[in-house]
């Protein structure tokens, strides 16, 4: 077993070294407060929030068979903490616009938006990925950002692979027009 | 992945990611040492009583044998032909009932008067305060069990 792996850690807290946790916290830390910033909005909330899912991992270690990815296992803990505190505030999801766009408009829209300048970039690219709805913010974070599979997704979120893939699909589409409307409106600003 | 999402892929991979406040890991390992200091108590992991079953048996035995010595002793209406705690335990027997109850419950006020009623409070907080703690302690080591 790797040094590197999270498994020798795993092994290491199992057997009584609990400090070795802090390396599966520092590791893991941006993804789950990201995930739950998306989900909750407020930094102090999520925080918190991401504060509970390493405890609640820590404490529920021994459940942990290996058969996914420890990734997976947290960011479901995650996941599923954060819509039982939004069902909890009976707070629901935005709904996408369904706007269709073609793919050949998608492809004219990333050259579009690659002629930007570099330092906008992020700022738009992180504009346009706050509105998306929630849940669309974390599978598209976890499929493009973290690498995770449709599989993985499916079992951190609970939705069917089918579903995932059309809301990815959709998400992706949704987010090059937002880009193109934002990047349309700063040019009207200038001129 | 077709060339679409390698393209948006690529975009979103130059997002940089929120991160949490400096101190994050130190507060959660602070409350995951707390948590493991709970968890591997030994003195909760074999749980045993300071008292046991058995000898609070004894201990209720040696009071109750102490109530009888009381209303034996302080029963007027023992008989003295028989001389000895065994004669006066058997006169004594057939006056429990009319006298003795009372003659305890005299002897105790005697006892517990001669208590500052502030000791008495103080007595009876540490009680309740040392039962709730010792059933908490129990309720948080059954749920911390069930969890695992």
């Amino acid at each position: 077993m790797n040094k590197t792996d999270d498994a020798y850690y795993i092994e290491a807290v199992r057997k009584g070294n609990v400090a070795a946790f802090s390396v599966l916290v520092e590791r893991y830390q941006n993804m789950v407060y990201s995930l739950a910033l998306k989900l909750l909005k407020k930094p102090e909330e999520a925080e918190e929030m991401a504060q509970d899912t390493f405890v609640k991992a820590y404490q529920k270690l021994d459940t942990y068979e290996g058969k996914s990815k420890f990734s997976t296992w947290l960011y479901s803990i995650t996941y599923n903490a954060c819509i039982s505190e939004l069902r909890k505030r009976r707070i629901e999801f935005k709904s996408l616009d369904d706007r269709q766009i073609s793919d050949d408009d998608e492809q004219k829209m990333h050259d579009y938006y690659r002629e930007t300048k570099k330092e906008d970039q992020e700022k738009y690219l992180n504009l346009a990925l706050g509105k998306l709805p929630e849940d669309d913010q974390v599978l598209v974070t976890l499929y493009y950002y973290e690498n995770q599979s449709m599989d993985e997704i499916s079992m951190i979120t609970g939705l069917t692979v089918s579903n995932i893939k059309v809301k990815i699909h959709r998400a992706r589409k949704r987010m090059y027009a937002l880009l193109h409307e934002m990047l349309h409106e700063e040019i009207y600003t200038l001129l | 992945m077709n060339k679409l999402d390698k393209q948006f892929e690529g975009l979103i991979k130059e997002i940089s990611i929120d991160s949490p406040s400096k101190d994050f890991t130190l507060k959660v390992m602070n409350r995951i040492q707390a948590e493991a200091a709970v968890q591997h108590r030994p003195a909760l992991q074999n749980y045993q009583p300071v008292i046991s079953r058995k000898a609070w048996l004894i201990i209720g035995l040696a009071f109750c044998a102490l109530l009888i010595y009381i209303t034996v002793s302080g029963s007027d209406t023992a008989t003295e032909s028989t001389p000895g705690f065994w004669s006066k335990l058997l006169g004594s027997v057939e006056t429990i009932n009319s006298t003795g109850m009372t003659s305890i419950w005299q002897k105790g006020m005697n006892i517990f008067g001669n208590i500052p009623p502030v000791a008495l409070l103080i007595m009876t907080a540490s009680m309740a305060l040392w039962t709730l703690d010792t059933y908490l302690t129990r309720l948080r080591h059954h749920s911390s069990k069930v969890n695992l």
